[in-house]
């Protein structure tokens, strides 16, 4: 698995630790599908701290993340965007609407607690 | 000896990735800052992934440029795939024929200082792009 | 060969200085062109070498006389070990003109000049002035030793003559370089200070903008913003526009780029100070007002932004007490 995820109590947190490709963020998507189901994590933090461009694809991706885990009854936030990533990601015309976010890790949890 | 410039064929999605890291190390030793970096590769990633969607195969080149005593990055997007048959329409916020977000060109253009789309229905298509070092 | 070892070694300094202002071999070769300087001249200025060893000393006591007459010249001079030093330079320097090999690094040498002129703050005037009393004290001897040969006084007087001018060019040319190039840095120094993201207290921020903004300074202030929210670790940030005359729509844009960013990060950014023409801009190009976070004046902002971080029960009870 390219993006470890972690459970943390109810909780599931995903680390984005080195470039993805498109591939690796629809695994990354399955694998979070599956494991709030199994876990019945009421909660998902993605932490994108690492992550170096936001295109597109992997706004998508996340959008549709954030979507699909609603559906299955967990809330979830990005938190560690950096900020030449979301500056670059607004100019392309990007956002991440109802998602929400939070600066690092913890402050994701305490958003989700 | 320094290069001033890569080239990378674009079959698969892992292409992508290598393509925005060779010209984020390139643009790199140009002097351009850390957001004019992750712009450049926005850039690259969005008109990589169009030749993999929507081509299947083509080439990212990247090129240090200096004009009139101004530094910066030159991208060529090449394929030689179904081509583009409205281009106005393709340029549009949210025009997508995959159902995606369609703000990959319109987007590319916004990021970059100069933006030029050529394409040929059956032929294929090409985008030149120029970002300066502020 | 002896030459080389014998001329002052330049710094990497100019050599860096002749790479920036383009002074490569053609461009160099293009001067000499243009002022005609040629093989022969070369040789004529050889020639004069033994006598200017002859004159040196002599010439340079008269020209520092000179400086020592104005004011704004002589206070270069106070210290007599300064001047010592520098009539020493200045001789070498002098001595040069005759000793051939007008090359690279003759080049670096006069640019070395130029640039240390600028940057001890020494008007082109004052340059310009003591060169032509070099050519007056000089022309005065050669047209002297060549008394009976007045045509070939002249033609060394020329020689001499073309190439004070390239070396006249040379350090115009690194005058204005410098110059520039100082000009750019205090304007870089000046976007910086008027653009302070100031730390109000823990995890909020205050970016107070005053002045005009073009496209470039919006994109460096977003870009400084952006960079601080994760350095300071900020969770509120305040703008205050209040101080920008206009916001046309490329600028609203920047506005609604960096509230979008931000909360990408995190981060809730407050807008205060919009007049009621910015807003009506920010409608017409199709800004949803609803979406950003705006406070009449900057005190409501800060109340806001003290608010969302949980801080207005504090402030409630000291209130209170008062
Ligand atoms: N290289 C290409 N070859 C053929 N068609 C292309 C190419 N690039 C883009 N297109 C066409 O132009 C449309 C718009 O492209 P654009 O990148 O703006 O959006 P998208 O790829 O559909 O969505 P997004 O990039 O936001 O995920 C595409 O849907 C596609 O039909
Ligand atoms: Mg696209």
């Amino acid at each position: 698995m390219k993006v470890p995820i972690l459970k943390q109590g109810n909780i599931l947190i995903a680390t984005i630790q080195s470039a993805l490709t498109d591939q690796d963020l629809i695994s990354l998507k399955d694998n979070l599908s599956h494991q709030v189901i199994q876990h019945r994590s009421h909660g998902v933090v993605i932490d994108i701290t690492e992550l170096d461009v936001m295109d597109s694809f992997s706004t998508r991706t996340l959008r549709n993340i954030a979507s699909i885990l609603k559906l299955r009854g967990a809330d979830t936030v990005i938190v560690g965007m950096q900020p030449d990533v979301a500056f670059a990601m607004v100019q392309l015309g990007l956002t991440l609407p109802n998602v929400k976010t939070a600066r690092d890790l913890e402050e994701g949890l305490t958003l989700l607690k | 000896m320094k290069s001033f410039q890569v080239s990378v064929s674009i079959i698969s999605d892992a292409d992508i990735v290598t393509a925005r890291q060779q010209a984020r190390e390139l643009a790199k030793t140009f002097g351009f800052s850390s957001s004019e970096l992750a712009v450049i590769a926005a850039a690259i990633s969005e008109l990589a992934r169009n030749i993999v969607s929507y081509a299947k195969k083509g080439t990212i080149f990247v090129k240090l440029i200096q004009e009139q005593g101004k530094k910066g990055v030159l991208i060529v997007a090449e394929d030689q795939g179904p081509g583009i048959p409205d281009l106005h329409l393709a340029m549009q916020d949210g025009y997508s024929t995959m159902n995606s977000l369609g703000l990959g060109l319109p987007g590319v253009k916004r990021l970059m200082d100069t933006f030029e789309i050529q394409s040929t229905v059956g032929q294929g298509t090409a985008v030149t792009a120029k970002k300066w070092v502020m | 060969m002896e030459k080389d070892t014998e001329s002052e070694p330049t710094s990497s300094y100019a050599y860096n200085l002749m790479k920036e202002m383009k002074l490569d071999e053609e461009e160099i070769l293009h001067r000499k062109a243009w002022l005609e300087f040629e093989e022969p001249d070369v040789n004529r200025l050889l020639e004069l070498n033994d006598m200017a060893q002859g004159y040196a000393t002599e010439v340079i006591e008269s020209l520092y006389d000179h400086f020592l007459k104005f004011d704004d010249t002589k206070k270069f001079f106070e210290d007599p070990q300064v001047l010592n030093r520098v009539k020493n330079l200045q001789k070498k320097y002098f001595l040069r003109l005759t000793n051939g090999n007008y090359d690279d690094q003759y080049i670096q040498e006069r640019i070395k000049i130029g640039s240390v002129h600028a940057s001890i703050g020494l008007d082109v005037k004052w340059y310009l002035g003591a060169y032509g009393f070099y050519l007056r004290a000089v022309g005065k001897r050669i047209f002297k030793a060549f008394k009976s040969n007045p045509e070939k006084a002249l033609e060394s007087y020329f020689s001499l003559e073309k190439l004070v001018y390239m070396d006249i060019g040379l350090a115009i040319d690194t005058y204005i370089y410098q110059r520039e190039a100082t000009i750019k840095i205090q304007q870089e120094a000046i976007r910086e200070l008027s653009t302070p993201v100031l730390q109000l207290r823990e995890e909020l921020l205050i970016l107070p903008i005053i002045g005009a903004i073009d496209s470039q300074r919006a994109r460096q202030l977003t870009e400084q913003l952006l960079h601080a929210i994760r350095d300071k670790r900020a969770k509120v940030v305040v703008i205050d526009i209040t101080g920008v005359p206009t916001v046309d729509s490329r600028v609203a844009n920047h506005l609604v780029q960096t509230v979008d960013a931000s909360r990408l990060m995190g981060a809730t950014l407050i807008i205060t100070g919009l007049s009621a023409e910015v807003a009506q801009t920010l409608v017409t190009i199709g800004v949803d007002l609803a979406k950003i976070n705006t406070v009449g004046d900057l005190q409501g902002g800060i109340e806001e932004a003290e608010r969302i971080l949980g801080y207005h029960v504090t402030k409630s009870l000291e209130d209170d007490s008062k």
